[in-house]
């Protein structure tokens, strides 16, 4: 696979204006991506998705480390790199707020050096797929902010690059124009062949859309895994056990001794257990504890795991398992 | 072809926001109306002895090379501190053409905007007086193309300036003192002048209107220092500028205001 952007040992901090305290924003992050790929950067807020995207644009000087677009160093021959790339920055503020939704999208194809001539079709075609039409003579400060955001990743896919950055794409939208807005990008997916780094905190957005996921942490590379496997690795390891009669509690105490982040319910047939393994041989462990108490078990289920939890149990510092 | 369809799409959007702002569009068109029709009622009120004439003659022109010249060193820093307020900075930073080639596009448009305003309030003004002027605007022509581009150069330090401190409203109000005060001394006062912007240019005019000479006159020397002078001024601020916008770039103050 051709590798389209190379990140290598990027590093950024910014020294606050008035403390002149320093805030590590970025430490040492590398991770590439792929032609035709959709990566979502995830991670909670402050964790430098905003400064890895950033950086990646040639927004900012990294303080080490390198990038390189499609194999062109991004600080050094910036002009050069940027000729690939196109982004939607976080917020609503990245339009002319005086200027209708065409003229937008003609004065930014206009920056980028092409004719309004020549992106007519384009234009057409993109409001269109944005149903943006009736909107088009609009000033963009009567639009409401769902629009807003269409017309600003309008105005990125204008500018035809290989790759599309849209950082926070879904942010702040209600829930139905942020599905709108979901559905727009699907169908970017399929229709462009373009390669896409989506950023986001929102797991379900990530896991809708994109192939792999970059998580980070606290400036940091925690995860960097097809989205799909990585969804499998909990999976694998998320059991959940119905039995026909209740634990005791030295048994509770024996599984939680060596399972703190175990589950344990009990209704009137049934009692619950659900336990994370490091390991598939550690479910003989529980079976250890189980027999103790001679307790019958009733079934094993593997649990269904939600992407949300997933990324949670990353963020909580239990990833350690699954970057091997 | 990319440099003109940059060129054109900045002009159309300046069009546009003036068309938007009509307000202030028409306040700065009135503005000059008036400033030129009070210069030419000093003309009436005073008779028409033939010095005096020259003088105001020179005052006129010396106002629409003093006030582009002050627009076009303002710009650049006015359209930064206004791009950073909207948020779209970035945006600009981001295409592939470079901050400075889109707002230097947008400077030559809005310059040629004004330029036509000026020259159609001018004739109007002259109409409504019943006074013409007599320039040589051929020889006038080619020294103030010259000089608009040494200021330019002027401009982009302003705009280097303005990309990293953002708040510089106060420096350009010193700014443009200055500048007025430079349209006052003559070149011969110090051979240090010849280093200043702008005085150079002021200085040919003023030989042209009050003087009575043509380019031809004036010969290739000084043509050649106010081109040197402009040239280097032009160059030195480029290089000033992308050092600011890498600044900009490793402290992060592209997105900020
Ligand atoms: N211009 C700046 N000056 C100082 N600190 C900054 C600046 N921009 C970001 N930071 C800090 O750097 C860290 C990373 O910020 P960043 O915006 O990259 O995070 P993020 O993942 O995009 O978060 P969010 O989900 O809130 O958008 C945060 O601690 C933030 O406070
Ligand atoms: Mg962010």
């Amino acid at each position: 696979m051709e590798k389209i952007i190379e990140i290598n040992n990027l590093t950024k901090s910014y020294r606050k204006r008035k403390s002149k305290e320093v805030i590590q924003a970025v430490k040492n992050v590398a991770f590439n991506v792929y032609k035709g790929e959709i990566l979502g950067l995830l991670g909670p807020n402050g964790a430098g998705k905003t400064t890895t995207i950033k950086l990646i644009c040639g927004l900012l000087y990294p303080d080490s480390g390198e990038i390189k677009i499609k194999g062109i160093p991004n600080t050094v021959r910036r002009l050069e790199s940027l000729q690939h790339i196109s982004a939607v920055l976080e917020g609503n503020r990245n339009l002319y707020w005086r200027l209708t939704v065409r003229e937008n999208l003609e004065y930014f194809a206009g920056n980028r050096g092409r004719s309004r001539k020549e992106v007519k079709k384009e234009i057409d075609e993109l409001l269109q797929m944005f149903r943006l039409k009736d909107k088009e003579n609009e000033l963009v400060n009567r639009l409401s902010r769902g629009m807003q955001q269409k017309l600003a990743i309008a105005v990125a896919m204008l500018a035809n690059t290989e790759v599309l950055l849209l950082d926070e794409p879904t942010l702040g939208l209600d829930v139905q124009t942020g599905l709108e807005v979901r559905e727009i990008l699907k169908s970017i997916v399929k229709n462009y062949h373009r390669t896409i780094i989506i950023s986001s905190h929102d797991m379900d957005v990530i896991q809708d859309i994109c192939n792999r996921t970059v998580i980070i942490n606290q400036g940091t590379v925690v995860i960097d895994q097809r989205v799909d496997e990585l969804i499998k690795l909990f999976e694998v390891r998320s059991y959940r056990l119905t039995l026909t009669e209740p634990l005791s509690l030295d048994q509770q105490k024996a599984i939680s001794a060596r399972f703190p982040a175990n589950e344990y319910v009990e209704d009137q047939a049934h009692s619950y257990l659900t336990v994370q393994l490091e390991k598939s041989e550690d479910i003989y462990q529980i079976f250890q504890v189980l027999q103790l108490n001679r307790t019958p078990i009733d079934s094993i289920d593997r649990k269904a795991i939600r992407f949300d939890e997933v990324f949670l149990k990353i963020i909580q510092g239990d990833h350690q398992y699954a970057m091997d | 072809m990319q440099w003109i369809n940059l060129f054109r799409a900045n002009l159309r959007k300046e069009y546009l926001e003036m068309k938007r702002y009509l307000p202030n569009t028409i306040a700065l068109v009135l503005t000059f109306y008036f400033i030129f029709l009070g210069l030419f009622g000093v003309i009436h009120f005073f008779g028409d002895p033939s010095t005096q004439d020259a003088n105001i003659q020179f005052v006129i022109v010396n106002y629409i090379f003093w006030f582009l010249a002050l627009s076009v060193i303002q710009m650049f820093g006015f359209e930064i501190v206004n791009e950073a307020i909207r948020g779209t900075l970035e945006q600009l930073s981001m295409s592939p053409m470079g901050i400075w080639r889109i707002l230097s596009t947008r400077l030559i448009a809005s310059t040629i905007i004004y330029g036509i305003i000026i020259f159609v309030l001018l004739i109007i003004t002259m109409l409504t007086a019943g006074q013409w002027l007599n320039i040589d605007i051929l020889s006038i022509f080619p020294i103030f193309v010259l000089t608009v581009f040494g200021m330019y150069g002027v401009g982009l330090m302003v705009g280097g300036l303005a990309i990293v401190y953002k708040q510089i409203q106060a420096f350009l109000q010193i700014l443009q003192f200055l500048l007025a005060g430079l349209t006052f001394i003559p070149l011969a006062a110090s051979p240090f002048m010849y280093f200043l912007p702008f005085v150079i240019g002021v200085d040919l005019v003023r030989d042209i209107m009050i003087g009575g000479q043509t380019l031809i006159d004036i010969g290739w020397l000084p043509l050649t220092i106010l081109f040197i002078n402009a040239f280097v001024y032009f160059i030195a601020g480029l290089l000033f500028f992308n050092y600011c916008e890498r600044m900009a770039m490793k402290k992060g103050l592209l997105g900020q205001y």
